[in-house]
């Protein structure tokens, strides 16, 4: 029987996804829960895997094309099935996407269900089609979820050692049965002489979200002009500010208030007098966006994501920092759901804390605009209204529009009342 | 009933009750057998202390002060106040689980018997315990045992201790009709009488093992009768009858104490209050407790103090309500002590 | 230093300790003339009378009741049990009277019983009489366990034994009976509770118990030769245990193999690998915690099964080789 193959709603809102890359083709022998495209809904890239195995066919949409889920995009014919007499892949699936229905959509016998939930394995994240999901495909779910990273199979006497000396225990090969490390293993590899160095190179992979923000940011720098204004803003009072506010929150449990925290309060605060930095260029229409959803631009081991504060000018700075704190953590242990990144209305990226100076960034498509944010630097400037010279911490704000959406001037106002406000925070802060 | 290998005056059998005749003879019986007045009311005292100390116990189970369950003796008093004045202050007593009568004629301090009770660390046993466990070593007062037959064979030991330290002792071993099927009385009933230890065996038969008739649990009545084919003297008497109890463990005692070897005493009577508290009388009719009540050891008694001018019925009475204050008293102290600390929970377990 | 075999060194310790102590005395089936079913008593009743080496009936009970009431009095049986398996009969008056006296008591009474008892297999004696019975008295508060497997550690430890206030089981086993050893004259008693390293070694740790020493001895000899060097110890206590001696030599070897005739499911090496595993040798072990039991079922009458039921020399080599050489 040829298995339909559905484009899976991975997400409670999600209508659509969008084709990446076919990682197969027509008439391509698959195995169950092989990768076989990638799609991207919301800045996330999803890999979706063959249902059943057998031979891929019928292939009826191309990259690039936005297909509503649920719909069937090919087949997966078995041994001796052909190609004729299959409906057209372009007929939409009979059971429309409900929402808040997505795991209940998916056929799963009840010892499949039990054992999903006794192993924690989520259905939802198992590709449907018209075919019930079985014990054995929890199965092969379950195999098929690597380990948690970084846990080798190790003697407890060879991790001590591996710890006094120092040695990562995924980089040694374990001699023991099914490959345990014994504590003999680590110390040959913290013992083995260092190699001289020679050019050598290490190929990487593209991962899928690699490859994603790949070819978003020559979209974004393809299809919109970029301007870039740059000014310097005294943070002074701005630092006093956030001292006096952590040291207020400082006997509270929660973290400390970031500059970036405060940052995303002004930005947004200032945000609502300049709607066009809230907007997208779609293709028929500038959009102005009601909500003011910032977000962070966060560097995860893979590269980069941005997780959104959404309603940034209705939080405190507090929340702020506490709600980016809680992002972060979730970013760098890969924790981030599709809610966390969704919806985004304007990013700021900060690299301050690598001592850059200044940098012009690429908008986040579909946004208009994005704010670079350099290191805090102490700087002899001119006093206001003076000859003296005076040292101030000095920062330096690129801002990157649209041009389709807004043009100088009124980014230039944007930075402005922006700068204002950075350099007189207190109300805005409180 | 044969009376073994003794030259010991046979006991007559008794079932139920006493000939009308020796009502009547309670000062002649008490004089023939050198007991005073004083000593009558004593033990009549100490009956109805036991049989307070048991009303008491069910009070305070009934009150939910009690963890746990308990066996009471009310009805069997005469057996352990007979028995108890027979055999002198410093034989030994391997007691069962039905035993706060026994322990209670040997001289306990009734405030730590209660406090045992209630699981106090002032109690006996320091609240390790509890009804079933109760010892008094320095009274040699060997402890109460919850396993059916469980302190046969620790007789035989004591017995055999006291033939080897030569010692001018006994040793008491008592327990129930119910125990007299286990194996360990056989072996044990052999081995004393091989030896022919210092051992007064005394078999308080009251009618019932747990729920179980006795005369449906044993193939052949009276359970002395065995004593015979370990050749050694065995009698069974009216357990409620205290002078007749009194005078029969007077002479098992003597018996015993003199090398002529050990003894085994069938006291014939019955109690009140189910086998435990869980236990719901299913097994026999009020009809039957009702006709033994009428042989209640204590009316008898009273009854016979009274006719014979040994006591009024005010002087019955007072002393009864002093058993009653007593008890008390013993209450008070039990519910005014502390419980024992957790840090010594692990206590005991070793020497 | 003489020697002497492991039964002569029992019968030595009994002698010495009555001749000390007249509280003394022995009960148990066949002990007079005939000098008890492996000799252990022979010509103790000559010496001390037929009071103090008293013979019983056959009746296991009622000499454990026995042993537990004179002790109470403060006398200091030493009850033989013919064959461990006859254990089991005695068990209400050991484990709900003997081991518990003390503890019900509030702490006022004092059981210094012995009750020794000959275990194992290896005689073609069957499932009723070939028993290691030792893990179900390992497991009741109130005892101890003693499991001597030289004649000197026999000796010493039934010196402690007959000289320790509780009630001590005190198991030997039929095939070391025979087997000859140095026994330092004097005072040579052996505290209970301590543990002995009977050859050192830094490859791995095994714990054997019993019949199970030699054999985890002559398997080491065999061992060296192949340049593998495993550390023997010896328990001689079940309980209490001297885990400390233990878990300081897994600390050192990484290693641990526990060796015993007793069945394994409920056996003590459970006990010694769940406390070495608990303990701070657990950060250097450097291979699976290992053990080598007899074989779940009732000893066998056929020679050859009754063998192959229970951890041989070769058994205890060929675990602990593929241990040190991290094959398992």
């Amino acid at each position: 029987m040829a298995t339909p193959f559905i484009m899976p709603k991975f997400d409670m809102d999600q209508e659509n996804a969008t084709i990446v890359s076919w990682l197969k083709q027509e008439g391509d022998s698959v195995q169950q829960d092989e990768p076989v495209l990638t799609v991207e809904t919301d800045k996330v890239a999803i890999e979706v895997t063959a249902p059943a195995a057998g031979r891929l066919a019928a292939i009826g949409f191309r990259e690039g094309d936005v297909v509503p889920v649920t719909t069937v995009i090919a087949y997966i014919l078995a041994e001796g099935e052909d190609v004729d007499g299959l409906p057209s892949p372009a007929t939409p699936a009979k059971a429309p996407a409900r929402h808040g229905a997505a795991p209940a959509a998916k056929r799963v016998t009840p010892v499949a269900r039990r054992m999903a939930e006794d192993l924690g394995l989520d259905l939802g994240q198992m590709p449907g089609g018209s075919r019930r999901l079985t014990k054995a495909d929890v199965e092969s779910l379950r195999k098929s979820v690597p380990p948690p990273p970084g846990k080798a199979a190790a003697t407890p006497a060879a991790r001590r050692l591996a710890r006094e000396r120092a040695i990562d225990l995924r980089e040694v090969s374990g001699s023991g049965p099914r490959g345990r490390i014994q504590s003999a293993d680590v110390t040959r590899a913290a013992d083995a002489p260092h190699a001289p160095p020679r050019r050598t190179g290490q190929e990487v992979q593209l991962t899928g979200m690699r490859r994603t923000i790949a070819e978003r940011m020559q979209a974004s720098f393809r299809e919109a002009p970029h301007i870039s204004l740059t000014v310097e803003t005294d943070v002074t009072a701005l630092e006093q500010a956030r001292t006096r506010l952590n040291g207020r929150a400082g006997g509270e449990a929660g973290p400390g208030i970031s500059l970036t925290a405060t940052l995303v309060r002004l930005a947004a605060c200032a945000l609502e007098r300049h709607p066009y930095l809230n907007a997208s260029f779609q293709e028929d229409a500038i959009y102005l966006w009601t909500e003011i959803n910032i977000g962070v631009a966060t560097a995860v081991p893979d590269g980069l994501i941005v997780p959104v504060i959404h309603g940034a000018n209705r939080l405190s700075v507090t929340e702020i920092a506490r709600e980016l704190q809680h992002l972060t953590e979730k970013a760098q242990s890969g924790r981030l759901d599709l809610a966390d990144v969704h919806e985004g209305t304007f990013t700021i990226s900060n690299l301050g804390m690598f001592g850059v100076h200044q940098f012009r960034a690429v908008i986040n498509p579909p946004e208009s605009a994005i704010l670079a944010v350099g290191a805090v630097t102490r700087r002899p400037v001119a006093a206001k209204g003076g000859n003296q010279v005076v040292v101030r911490p000095i920062v330096t704000l690129t801002l990157s529009a649209d041009h389709r959406v807004l043009d100088g001037v009124r980014a230039a106002a944007f930075l402005q009342e922006l700068v204002r406000a950075i350099e007189a925070p207190d109300t805005l802060l409180e | 009933m044969t009376a073994g290998r003794s030259k010991a005056r046979r006991a007559p059998v008794a079932a139920s009750g006493n000939p009308p005749g020796e009502l009547a003879g309670l000062e002649e019986r008490a004089e023939r057998l050198g007991l005073s007045r004083e000593q009558l009311l004593e033990m009549f005292s100490s009956m109805c202390v036991i049989r307070r100390f048991e009303r008491m116990a069910d009070q305070l189970y009934a009150m939910g002060k009690v963890h746990g369950t308990m066996h009471l003796s009310a009805g069997q008093e005469a057996v352990a106040v007979g028995l108890g004045r027979a055999v002198r202050p410093d034989d030994y007593l391997v007691n069962h689980h039905r035993g706060h009568g026994h322990f209670i004629a040997k001289g306990a301090d009734l405030a730590r018997m209660m406090a045992e009770f209630l699981g106090k660390d002032t109690g006996y046993c320091r609240g390790r315990g509890g009804s079933m466990h109760i010892a008094d070593f320095d009274a040699n007062n060997l402890g109460a045992n919850g396993i059916v037959g469980g302190g046969i064979p620790i007789t035989v030991g004591v017995g055999l201790a006291l033939q080897m330290l030569k010692r001018q002792q006994i040793v008491v071993g008592v327990f129930g009709d119910g125990a007299a099927n286990e194996g360990v009385f056989h072996e044990a009933m052999n081995m004393v009488a091989l030896w022919r230890l210092p051992v007064l065996f005394v078999c308080e038969n009251n009618q019932y093992g747990m729920s179980m008739d006795v005369a449906k649990a044993t193939a052949k009545l009276p359970i002395a009768q065995r004593a015979d084919a370990y050749g050694m003297p065995g009698w069974c008497i009216d357990g409620n009858d205290l002078l007749l109890v009194y005078e029969t463990m007077r002479r098992a005692a003597e018996h015993a104490r003199s090398g002529s070897g050990p003894v085994l005493v069938e006291t014939v009577t019955y109690r009140y209050f189910g086998h435990s508290k869980s236990d719901r009388n299913l097994y026999r009719t009020k009809d039957e407790i009702e006709s033994w009540k009428q042989k209640d050891p204590l009316l008898l008694l009273r009854e016979q103090l009274v006719r014979s001018g040994i006591a009024s019925e005010a002087q019955a009475e007072a002393l009864d309500q002093q058993a009653q204050s007593a008890i008390d008293q013993a209450v008070a102290f039990a519910e005014a002590s502390p419980q024992p600390d957790l840090s010594s929970l692990t206590d005991f377990v070793y020497a | 230093m003489p020697e002497m075999s492991y039964a002569e060194a029992l019968r030595s310790a009994l002698r010495e300790e009555m001749s000390r102590d007249p509280r003394v005395f022995l009960m148990g089936e066949d002990i007079g003339r005939y000098g008890g079913a492996f000799g252990v008593t022979f010509g103790l009743m000559d010496e001390f009378g037929p009071e103090r080496v008293r013979e019983t009936p056959i009746s296991e009970a009622t000499i454990v009741g026995a042993a537990l009431g004179a002790s109470l009095l403060g006398l200091r049986p030493v009850a033989e049990i013919m064959f461990m398996d006859f254990v089991l009969l005695t068990l209400d008056q050991l484990v709900n009277q003997a081991a518990k006296a003390r503890f019900m008591f509030g702490g006022k009474a004092s059981v210094p019983i012995v009750v020794r008892m000959a275990g194992g297999s290896g005689t073609g004696a069957a499932a009723q009489h070939s028993q290691s019975l030792e893990s179900l008295l390992v497991h009741i508060p109130g005892l101890k366990v003693v499991m001597p497997s030289t004649p000197a550690d026999a000796k010493g430890l039934l010196l402690s034994a007959i000289r320790d206030p509780n009630p001590v089981c005190f198991v030997e086993h039929k095939l070391l009976y025979k087997t000859q050893g140095l026994v330092r004259e004097g005072d040579c008693t052996i505290p209970l509770g301590l543990a002995d390293v009977k050859r050192d070694g830094k490859d791995a740790t095994i714990v054997a118990g019993g019949i199970m020493v030699p054999r985890a001895l002559a398997a080491a000899e065999r061992l060296a030769l192949e340049g593998i060097e495993v550390e023997v110890i010896d328990p001689r206590c079940l309980r209490p245990l001297d885990v400390d001696t233990i878990v300081r030599s897994v600390r050192k070897t990484g290693r641990l193999l526990v060796v015993h005739e007793a069945c394994q499911t409920g056996g003590w090496a459970g006990e010694v690998i769940a406390s070495v595993g608990s303990s701070e040798a657990f950060a250097y072990l450097d291979a699976p915690l290992r053990r080598l039991a007899g074989a779940d079922i009732p000893i066998p009458y056929n020679r050859n099964l009754e063998q192959a039921a229970v951890p041989q020399q070769a058994d205890i080599e060929r675990e602990a080789r593929a241990i040190v050489q991290a094959r398992i």
